[in-house]
């Protein structure tokens, strides 16, 4: 079920109904049985690809703390638990990409082979195998205590609102929450309501008029000219931001009906002054998990600058295959890792000096935010391409299309939209719109919903764009 | 609780005033936008017509070569210069799609009758649960009876079936594999174990060689026309839907059946989908030609292979000759409504290698023979390699015996004749049917200085015969040889 549909117009309202009516006791099991649902809406079969992680999972955390005195043991199911939830990802979403480059690889080596598999990804696989795995890895480090019952695990890694693309939850927030007694309060509804609201206008108004605009000229480079496709570049930009803020604020907005907080998934990320912090800022449940799991045990920064370098590459890497099994996206995360590390290089060459007046800083982290935004925009192409081919058809295209007439005809009410968003993300810059909303005066407030709403239902997209990030 | 519902309130409220401010000066811009069938209805009170066209690619012309560009509704309003008549014509449309055109033409209209297009293939599983429907169904979202500012709601939430193409096939698979015949000693189930049969033994050439082609094509006829029509036919309600409008509107209706290419199915597939053709149009000419008020034109079988612009596709696109054969049929219904507006343009001209006899004869004891075509060789032209032979017959009771005769004479005196049975195509008595051959012109066919083609009737009992068609034709199919049987998954054999 995707959230911008009808049927989730009435599934969520009739969820947090029977949240509030059902005694806690049996709120697990409703919750569980939704998000059942909410998953099998997709494809109903990959639900059981769900229940085998879980379980194995599951059965992980309770014997690891059961021998949590004999090391040995204990490390064994951790890795049996791990490897397994490994083998899921392996099989599901990168056989495919394995098996077409081992074909590649004989091919060139003038063999014949067949391997190549069709293997269709069960959606937002990733999402649930990482937030799984971040449950076994606690338990494995004594952070977290094995939960025991198993619908309450259950409901951990199938809570709806964040189980197709996250955000990718720790259990210490969680699942702590799920067994805590959720009492109605107005102001868990009201808050809710302005995320989602906020969460529809920046996904169906803004996201999916800009994937109208980027898929027109993606899907056409020959027929515009550089300045179309430049500027596609930069709506992408924006695209798969608001695509993905936008989800995520519904589905803070939907736990939050329930009185459940999850975690914010961004903070402006174009506002970012360098890359570091950029990934500070952009979905920042994955690069948490990154930093938790692999970075510092890998010796985080506390390591000379060539092991630290190459830390960076290895997360960097790895945050790129784990959004698509492609090369471009290999070639993503290693760019974001490389321009990390050059960044870096620098800073520590050049430091910043304090003696800057206001205004020379100010025009400095203004063109730094510029640089970073550039860069990243950059690095979305790559994202977007479908392969090394496509990317360089578009970079060919943004060079060398100079001369031709054809701009892209872009309607003045897709300014207003960006305009308003982009007002938006630096209003909310260290904040959250539900709580922005908090202290304005109720004839403000009413007036921010009127027009949010009018747009949401008036303005939006008659298009349909699946949410970007549900093919990882 | 009481503040969420004063909350609750004013969001009802304010939503009201949004449907006021929207309705006022976004609605009608989107109406355009999104849902620009409406605005061939709304057209059609400025042209103040009054007969109405609706249709789909049918009406259109196709033929890149043709100098006349005439749709069939332009050259029907040839045959009613004192009418007015406009067309609403939306390619790839079908019924639900006429339905909102036909609903949103203004009151104020001067429209007094509606002819409707009928299009047997649009009642198949092909057309209903094709990939089209996503965007046929989105347009009709803000057409609605519902608030305007609901209704873009709902457009907002894609509230109307968003499918992927292999979904959509997926649906029109399981109908195929799903959906049985249901007639007594036929020998296919479903469409699939139909189709399957016509795959493995197919069509072949002269050299004995699986001809895919053909094949493929002969498989094409069978995925396209082997249904039957219900009463839950979603078709079928929407046409429902329509007939109810137009009465409640004051309308006269006019359902127009599309001709099929039934040459090319009889040839290709056989009696079977002849069967399903006869099957299926009859279950809408009792359901909808006994109705007050509507009237149903069967041009099913009107038009010869020769006139189909498609040689290797199902369609409704017509040459010329093709569309002005419909026209004319149809004029002749429309002139019970306008009598005195009636003129004969005198349009309709055959092509070269076209026949066509209009008389209705009565053959009995006295007069077997009828409907009698005669040819000199020379007249044959080296390019044509096919004759398709389509009369209507109209029998009284079971115990006639009509054959269509080719009767071939050569330079010594001798006498060839070839005759085919044309009553096994004929389901009911009564009642005006078709029967169509399709031959090759062989070898024999070709070196005859005199051809003769006629319908005998051999028995007692008089059988009516009229709208004799001949039409030669080249040859579109390599291959000339049918496999001799092949089986359906119960065992029968077909010949």
């Amino acid at each position: 079920m995707v959230f911008n549909s009808i049927e989730f117009l009435i599934f969520l309202p009739l969820v947090v109904v029977l949240f509030y009516v059902l005694p806690q006791k049996a709120r697990w099991l409703m919750l569980l049985a939704a998000s059942c649902v909410f998953y099998m809406w997709f494809v109903p079969k990959y639900i059981l690809i769900l229940l085998v992680t879980i379980v194995v999972d599951y059965a992980a955390g309770l014997l690891m703390e059961r021998y949590a005195d004999q090391p040995r043991k204990k490390k064994t199911f951790f890795v049996i638990s791990i490897v397994s939830t490994l083998t899921v990802l392996l099989i599901f979403k990168y056989l495919n990409f394995l098996t077409e480059n081992l074909d590649q690889l004989c091919a060139s080596l003038g063999m014949e082979t067949h391997l190549m598999t069709h293997i269709i990804l069960p959606i937002g696989l990733s999402f649930h195998t990482f937030q799984s795995m971040s449950y076994v890895i606690e338990v494995y480090r004594g952070h977290q205590k094995a939960e025991r019952h198993f619908g309450y695990y259950a409901l951990y890694v199938m809570f709806f609102p964040q189980l197709v693309t996250g955000p990718i939850e720790r259990p210490a927030n969680l699942l702590r929450q799920l067994h805590e007694e959720k009492k109605f309060q107005y102001e868990n509804i009201s808050k809710g309501m302005r995320l989602i609201l906020f969460g529809f206008f920046v996904k169906m108004v803004v996201a999916d008029h800009l994937g109208e605009y980027v898929d027109e000229v993606y899907g056409h480079l020959d027929e515009y000219n550089a300045g179309a496709i430049w500027l596609s570049m930069v709506f992408y930009s924006f695209q798969i931001y608001c695509d993905f803020f936008g989800y995520s604020t519904i589905a803070l907005g939907s736990a939050k009906l329930m009185g459940f907080d999850i975690t914010d998934n961004f903070k402006s990320p174009y506002l970012s002054k360098n890359i570091a912090e950029f990934w500070h800022r952009w979905h920042i449940s994955l690069s948490t998990w990154f930093r938790d799991y692999v970075y510092i045990p890998l010796g985080g920064s506390r390591v000379k600058f060539g092991r630290w370098a190459f830390n960076i590459l290895v997360v960097f890497v790895l945050s790129g295959i784990w959004h698509g099994a492609a090369w471009t996206f290999l070639l993503w995360g290693f760019a974001h890792g490389l321009l990390h590390i050059i960044e870096k290089a620098l800073r520590d060459k050049i430091p910043a000096k304090e003696s800057q007046s206001k205004w020379l800083k100010i025009c400095i982290d203004a063109l730094c935010v510029l640089k970073t935004f550039v860069l990243v925009t950059l690095f979305w192409v790559m994202f977007r391409a479908t392969d090394f081919e496509h990317l360089k058809e578009i970079f060919v295209a943004a060079f060398t299309h100079t001369g031709r007439p054809e701009t892209l005809s872009i309607k003045p009410g897709m300014w207003i939209y960006l305009g308003l968003f982009i007002l938006s993300d630096i209003v909310l810059c260290n904040t959250r719109f539900d709580k922005w909303c908090d202290d304005k005066p109720l004839a403000v407030r009413w007036l921010i919903y009127a027009v949010l709403l009018f747009m949401v239902i008036c303005c939006s997209s008659v298009f349909n764009f699946p949410f970007i990030y549900f093919q990882f | 609780m009481k503040k969420l519902l004063i909350r609750i309130g004013m969001v009802l409220v304010l939503l009201v005033l949004l449907n006021w401010v929207y309705s006022k000066w976004f609605f009608e811009k989107d109406l355009r936008k999104h849902s620009d069938i409406v605005e061939l209805s709304w057209a059609v009170t400025d042209d103040s017509c009054r007969i109405i066209y609706v249709g789909e690619s049918s009406n259109n012309h196709y033929g890149d070569e043709e100098d006349n560009h005439q749709k069939i509704s332009d050259i029907t309003a040839e045959y009613f210069p004192t009418v007015k008549m406009g067309d609403l014509t939306k390619e790839a449309s079908h019924a639900q799609t006429y339905y909102y055109m036909l609903k949103h033409i203004p009151a104020t209209s001067a429209v007094e009758t509606v002819v409707v297009t009928m299009n047997l293939r649009s009642f198949g599983p092909l057309w209903i649960y094709s990939k089209l429907e996503t965007p046929l169904r989105k347009q009709l979202v803000l057409l609605e009876d519902r608030p305007p500012l609901v209704n873009r709601f709902l457009l907002a939430f894609k509230a109307y079936p968003i499918k992927t193409e292999e979904e959509w096939n997926d649906i029109v698979f399981e109908h195929w594999r799903n959906d049985t015949f249901n007639i007594p000693n036929f020998p296919w189930r479903t469409n699939v174990d139909w189709d399957y049969g016509m795959y493995s033994y197919g069509w072949y050439d002269a050299n004995g060689q699986k001809d895919w082609d053909v094949t493929a094509l002969a498989c094409h006829y069978i995925k396209t026309y082997a249904f039957r029509i219900d009463d839950d036919n979603p078709r079928v309600k929407d046409f429902d839907a329509i007939v109810e409008l137009c009465r409640e509107r004051g309308w006269n209706l006019v359902f127009n059946l599309m001709a099929e290419n039934v040459d090319k199915a009889n040839e290709l597939v056989g009696k079977d989908l002849m069967l399903l053709f006869r099957l299926n149009r009859d279950y809408l000419l009792n359901r909808y030609g006994n109705l007050d008020g509507v009237t149903v034109v069967n041009n099913l079988s009107l038009v010869r292979d020769v006139n189909f612009i498609d040689q290797d596709w199902t369609t409704e696109h017509y040459y010329e000759e093709g569309r002005r054969i419909i026209a004319e049929h149809l004029a002749q219904t429309l002139r019970t409504f306008y009598p005195d507006d009636y003129r004969d343009p005198k349009t309709l001209k055959r092509d070269a290698g076209h026949y066509y006899m209009e008389e209705t004869r009565t053959l009995d004891r006295q007069r077997p023979y009828g409907s009698t075509l005669v040819l000199t060789a020379d007249s044959i032209r080296p390019e044509w390699s096919m004759v398709n032979v389509a009369f209507e017959v109209k029998k009284h009771d079971d115990l006639g015996h009509l054959v269509f005769a080719v009767e071939k004479h050569d330079a010594q005196g001798g006498k060839y004749v070839d005759s085919y049975e044309a009553l096994p195509q004929v389901t009911k008595n009564d009642a005006w049917d078709f029967a169509t051959f399709a031959l090759p012109i062989d070898s024999a066919f070709r070196s005859s200085q005199r051809i003769k083609l006629y319908v005998h009737n051999f028995s007692e009992s008089a059988v009516e015969v009229r709208n004799f068609d001949v039409s030669f034709r080249p040859a579109y199919l390599k291959a000339r040889v049918k496999a001799q049987s092949y089986k359906s998954d119960d065992g029968n054999d077909m010949e």
